[in-house]
């Protein structure tokens, strides 16, 4: 994980020369909402503790991410599918994530194939 | 986790969170994981999907461990201890320990910056 403050814009885009923050990580809106839903009511959620959540999902996303395409690299594969995501977590101990997720994977199946055969009507 | 597909508008009115609002923009989350691939490499839309849940997830998981410890100390606002706590506590070690030092950085950062609050573009 890069070791460097989130907070400045300008100092992420001339370190690190390539990604800029809001490539970098996850909106930190759409972070702060998901915390938010979790939450009691009459909580509240700091600027800093959204930013720490920011940082560390979006290192998630890469761990799991590279795990899968270290997987791809040794099948010879290009594309990065669902059941190489599930098999990340599952390699990387992420078990209890694994397994929902086939699940989930099977009934997205399910509906694009019922979406393949009744082409529903698209308000 | 909800058992649900996230791609049907209709499941979001069962769910009473709508898509937008319960998960992560899907094509940030590909951006990201474009990153730490090999140039010519693809990624499926059933792969960012999944990526979608699983991280939504993931801050749901972390934040309501970090909730309780809040609920149990009295207090009302969950800071960035609390959520490197939390890491911790559900066995992210390796997550917790950088984002700590991360969490230092950006507090001196902030210090340095309440006396000379730079312009912002």
């Amino acid at each position: 994980m890069m070791d460097n403050v989130g907070g400045s814009s300008s100092n992420i885009a001339e370190n690190s020369g390539i990604i800029r923050e809001q490539d970098r990580l996850l909106p930190i809106a759409n972070v702060g909402k998901i915390m938010k839903q979790i939450l009691p009511p009459n909580a509240k959620i700091s600027k800093e503790s959204k930013e720490t959540m920011q940082e560390c999902v979006s290192e998630f996303i890469s761990f799991v991410t590279s795990e899968a395409s270290e997987k791809c690299r040794k099948e010879r594969r290009k594309t990065v599918n669902g059941d190489d995501i599930c098999w990340a977590l599952g390699s990387l101990g992420f078990d209890d994530y694994a397994e929902p997720l086939r699940r989930y994977l099977q009934r997205y199946r399910e509906q694009e194939l019922d979406r393949a055969n009744n082409p529903p009507k698209r308000g």
